[in-house]
């Protein structure tokens, strides 16, 4: 694949996730005035990080709704090149029943972005080594936002990066590999199904996407640009890209509970006598997942964890587990990535292809209170991994903010986030299932979910799911290329904040 | 069983009733068609139906379209009893719906004028897509409950340890001594010798008709074909972009339940290369699904329960139109990777479509053009009914295995992989 990515201009929160800067925080805001608003965009512009070679103490990334780029002075004309979706936004009814925040995930009752107040501006995310570092960086952040008079309408603190998400199972294994990244060549030459290499445009608009093609993005005539600070569209149009070298942001705040989880898992596995099984609890909870609590795959181990093979992301479904009697149909980790598994051509290159159309880069980040303590360091009982100590020592309240600020990046919100929370993790019917959403992340229909286990002679059907993950917040965002922030900076020059604008350093 | 009609009756809204029409459509909508005025579930056989409005417009030449209400049920045969019902059954929904429109009798009509105007205002499909021909609307509802009934059974028996082919001995045994079960150990029966006998005719027929017409078609198809490549020459990239507020419209009628309603309507081309085009690729289309696609899946799409399509104002438009699983965007997604060149066909030679090559490439392989001119296309469906609103289509096929997989003999093997149907 020969895309050379601009990776000077692209912001590096695409390129990584940051693995080595485990400690962040999410501000969102709002700024009253459109003059405040640019004085903010003038203060983050030299401080965002490209994609390009990093090697300081932290990152920073800036994101805008549809609100954030008009009151930045975006003519409609201009934000008219936006997906509906991103100008829409996430929270009005009929969005919200495609996306199943119904019921407890109503967008009425979010702490954030959602119908209660107007729509937020922006999200500004700090990345950083230490909480040291962060606690300065956001401190000065926060004194820009205050000077400024910008709303902090939530600075969204994120417990300090480790392997496993609040349920306690290792996250973020299968990621999609970028084309045109470095690390791209190494996971073409493997060829492995879980390594697959996806087109940047898949990730980065501007880039050719699945199909070959160039997902649809603002593009503006030549004259709006007249300090050619855009990049010009790639197609050859003669228009000003305002898309290119950026993408879609979803952020959603997902509430875990945490203790539910574990206690219905453990309710619905207790042996005949009452008394607990601490192993059938864990297969059962790793049988909704997918994966057990150590990362390793059910269709490579079936019947037991193997740490061994916890980063394990090298397996497709079709050929090794069709009815799914290792990893159920309905399980989590094989909703959100089928895999090898799509029609119309299960089990070939083809099924893979049309996969790739469907992938999101995960960016998110767990919260929650305190110090996590990793689960895997407890005095683990076989397969369980600790929770049950964890949840006796009654640090993770239900309710008292346990989740994911789930981020993700995609070219296109209606073919890759919205169709993979839609038609693949709460539909019914998914792979000819009836009643089954997702087991750990779905909605729950008026109706009941189940949670089907195939198995041999029989499979197991599990009623009644209770809903253990519910939405907090959310908003759509535009990741703006770094060329695109500066074209927003400079718009409209005139209406500039003069007072403001003198006092910023930079 | 019988076989699936697709019944289409389209009318004039009468001048300066469209607005009126809109408002009780919406009105209609809330309430859904299973309730009055229409309450279709009194009425026999019908598995899907819908309402909607095309807006007055100029066509081509800018002569102006009058608003026209489209309503569309697909429901077994027979035509009169369905006819009969909805003159009697769900007279007070057809008088106030057509009763926007011009000439209806009105509701003080008796029940043989609406019919008699009822059949006026029908207009055939060139092509009709059933999902399964001669699956019926109670041979669906029973499948469906004897897979229920199975489900609890297995829900509430130990089956460790014992053999696929003894659980299914068992279950067998269940389905034969419970009264409200037991027709399910016979096979549905197929539709009526008439109807079969009509369908072997045709699917003999038409082969041979081309074949004798061979001599004619085979110089004509090389000219037909490069006239359609220098036509297609003139393609323009579609550059248009649904509004929010028509989106919105479409959408607040979509995604209530695993199924969804799906129309677009749009120009034919004009010319009598594209108009012949058009005819000559449905008719082949109306072949395929009557003789090849009329078990389980459309050429590989199996999210569809039926589709049709039917040409309106003497081949001026087109209205496609369909009941599928799922959501639009998923909908599109499978028209792109699956059936990019059954589409290419047909809608190439409608108005607005992505610029296609040699008839089937192109086109809907372009993906964001192809979605934009659907998207742009698509007529908001106010009023649905569904029958059976929360199974898939798959999961009517897996119910169907389901009942064949207790008659007969099975090999262990075979008993395990038909108990995995549940």
């Amino acid at each position: 694949m020969a895309i050379k990515l601009d990776l000077d201009d692209i912001q590096g929160l695409i390129a990584r996730g940051y693995s080595g800067l485990p400690h962040a925080r999410f501000t969102i805001f709002t700024a009253q005035d459109p003059a405040a608003a640019r004085a903010l965009l003038s203060w983050l512009l030299p401080r965002v990080t490209p994609a390009g070679r990093f090697t300081g103490d932290s990152a920073l990334h800036v994101a805008y709704t549809a609100a954030g780029l008009r009151r930045l002075g975006l003519p409609a004309s201009a934000l008219d090149g936006f997906t509906p979706q991103f100008r829409s936004g996430m929270t009005g009814p009929d969005r919200s029943r495609f996306l199943g925040d119904t019921g407890e995930s109503d967008p009425r009752s979010w702490d954030w972005g959602g119908l209660r107040e107007p729509p937020v501006d922006g999200l500004i995310l700090w990345y950083a080594t230490t909480a040291e570092v962060l606690d300065a960086r956001q401190a000065e952040l926060a004194a820009r936002l205050d000077a400024a008079g910008i709303r902090q309408v939530t600075v969204l603190d994120t417990l300090e990066l480790g392997n496993n998400e609040p349920f306690g199972f290792h996250d973020g294994i299968s990621q999609p590999v970028i084309g045109g990244l470095p690390k791209a060549k190494g996971a073409a030459a493997a060829g492995t199904p879980g390594g697959r290499v996806v087109p940047a445009g898949e990730f980065v608009l501007g880039y050719p996407n699945a199909y070959g093609q160039l997902t649809d993005r603002p593009l503006l005539p030549a004259a709006d640009d007249p300090r050619r600070l855009l990049p010009p569209d790639p197609a050859g149009s003669g228009a000003a890209d305002l898309g290119r070298n950026g993408c879609y942001l979803v952020m959603r705040q997902l509430e875990q509970d945490v203790d539910g989880f574990w206690r219905y898992a453990g309710q619905a596995t207790r042996r005949r006598d009452g008394s607990d099984d601490a192993d059938a609890r864990t297969r059962l909870a790793a049988k909704m997942v997918g994966r057990w609590p150590s990362g390793a795959p059910l269709v490579k181990t079936p019947d037991q964890d193997d740490p061994g093979l916890g980063n394990d992301n090298d397996f497709g479904y079709y050929h090794t587990d069709p009815l799914g009697l290792a990893c159920p149909l309905g399980a989590h980790i094989r909703r959100v990535n089928p895999r090898d598994s799509l029609d119309p051509q299960p089990g070939t290159g083809a099924s893979l292809a049309v996969n790739d159309g469907h992938r999101l880069l995960r960016r998110g980040r767990s919260y929650g209170p305190g110090n996590r303590a990793p689960t895997a360091a407890g005095p683990a009982e076989a397969g369980n991994n600790g929770h049950t100590e964890r949840l006796a020592r009654d640090d993770v309240a239900p309710g008292s903010g346990t989740g994911l600020h789930f981020i993700c990046l995609v070219a296109s919100l209606s073919r890759q986030f919205e169709f993979v929370q839609h038609t693949w993790m709460n539909n019914p019917t998914f792979h000819g299932l009836y009643d089954d959403t997702d087991p750990l992340t779905g909605s729950r229909h008026p109706r009941g979910a189940t949670f089907t286990v195939p198995a041999r002679p029989v499979r197991r059907r599990y009623h009644d799911l209770p809903r253990f993950v519910r939405t907090r917040g959310g908003a759509y965002f535009f990741l703006p290329g770094i060329s695109a922030l500066r074209y927003l900076d400079q718009l409209p020059a005139d209406a500039r904040s003069a007072s403001f604008s003198s006092s910023v350093t930079r | 069983m019988p076989h699936q009609l697709g019944v289409t009756i389209q009318a004039p809204v009468a001048a300066g009733r469209a607005a009126e029409l809109r408002a009780w459509l919406a009105e209609i909508g809330r309430k859904g068609l299973a309730e009055g005025p229409f309450d279709l579930t009194r009425c026999h056989g019908v598995h899907f139906a819908k309402l909607y409005l095309l807006d007055e417009m100029p066509d081509l030449d800018g002569r102006p379209i009058p608003a026209t209400l489209v309503f569309m049920s697909e429901v077994d045969a027979p035509l009169h009893r369905h006819l009969a019902e909805l003159a009697d059954l769900a007279a007070e929904g057809i008088d106030q719906a057509f009763g926007h429109c011009t000439g209806y009798p009105g509701p003080g009509a008796g029940r043989r004028a609406r019919i008699a105007w009822l059949r006026r205002h029908m207009i055939p499909a060139s092509a009709f897509y059933v999902n399964t021909v001669g699956r019926g609307l109670e041979q669906i509802r029973q499948e469906a409950r004897l897979r229920e009934a199975l489900e609890d059974y297995l829900d509430q028996g130990d089956w460790a340890g014992r053999a696929a082919a003894e659980i299914r001995r068992d279950l067998r045994a269940y389905v034969s001594r419970c009264p409200g079960l037991a027709w399910a150990m016979k096979p549905p029966p197929p539709p009526p010798l008439r109807f079969r006998a009509g369908e072997t005719v045709h699917m003999v027929a038409v082969p041979l008709a081309l074949t004798l017409l061979l001599p004619v078609l085979l110089p004509v198809l090389p000219v037909w074909a490069v006239l359609l490549r220098l036509d297609e020459r003139h393609d323009q990239p579609f550059t248009g972009q649904p509004t929010l507020r028509h989106l919105d419209e479409v959408a607040s009628h979509e995604d209530f339940g695993t199924q969804n309603p799906f129309a677009v309507v749009g120009f034919v081309r004009p010319g009598r290369l594209r108009q012949l085009t058009f005819r000559a690729v449905l008719f082949l289309t109306d072949y395929g699904v009557r003789h090849i696609f009329n078990h389980d899946s459309l050429a590989g799409i199996k999210t569809i329960h039926f589709a049709r399509w039917v040409p309106l104002d003497g081949w001026r438009r087109m209205t496609f139109a369909s009941n599928y699983d799922g959501a639009v965007e998923a909908y599109n997604d499978d028209f792109i990777n699956i059936v990019w060149w059954g589409l290419n066909a047909t809608f190439s030679n409608g108005m607005d479509y992505p610029p296609t090559r040699w008839l089937f490439f192109g086109g809907a392989k372009l993906e964001e053009q192809f979605k934009n001119t659907i998207r742009c296309h698509q007529v908001a469906v106010p009023a649905w009914y569904a029958a059976y609103p929360e199974l898939s289509a798959d999961n009517i096929e897996n119910n169907a295995q389901i009942r064949a997989g207790l008659r007969g003999d099975m090999s262990p093997a075979q008993a395990e992989r038909w108990l995995s149907l549940l």
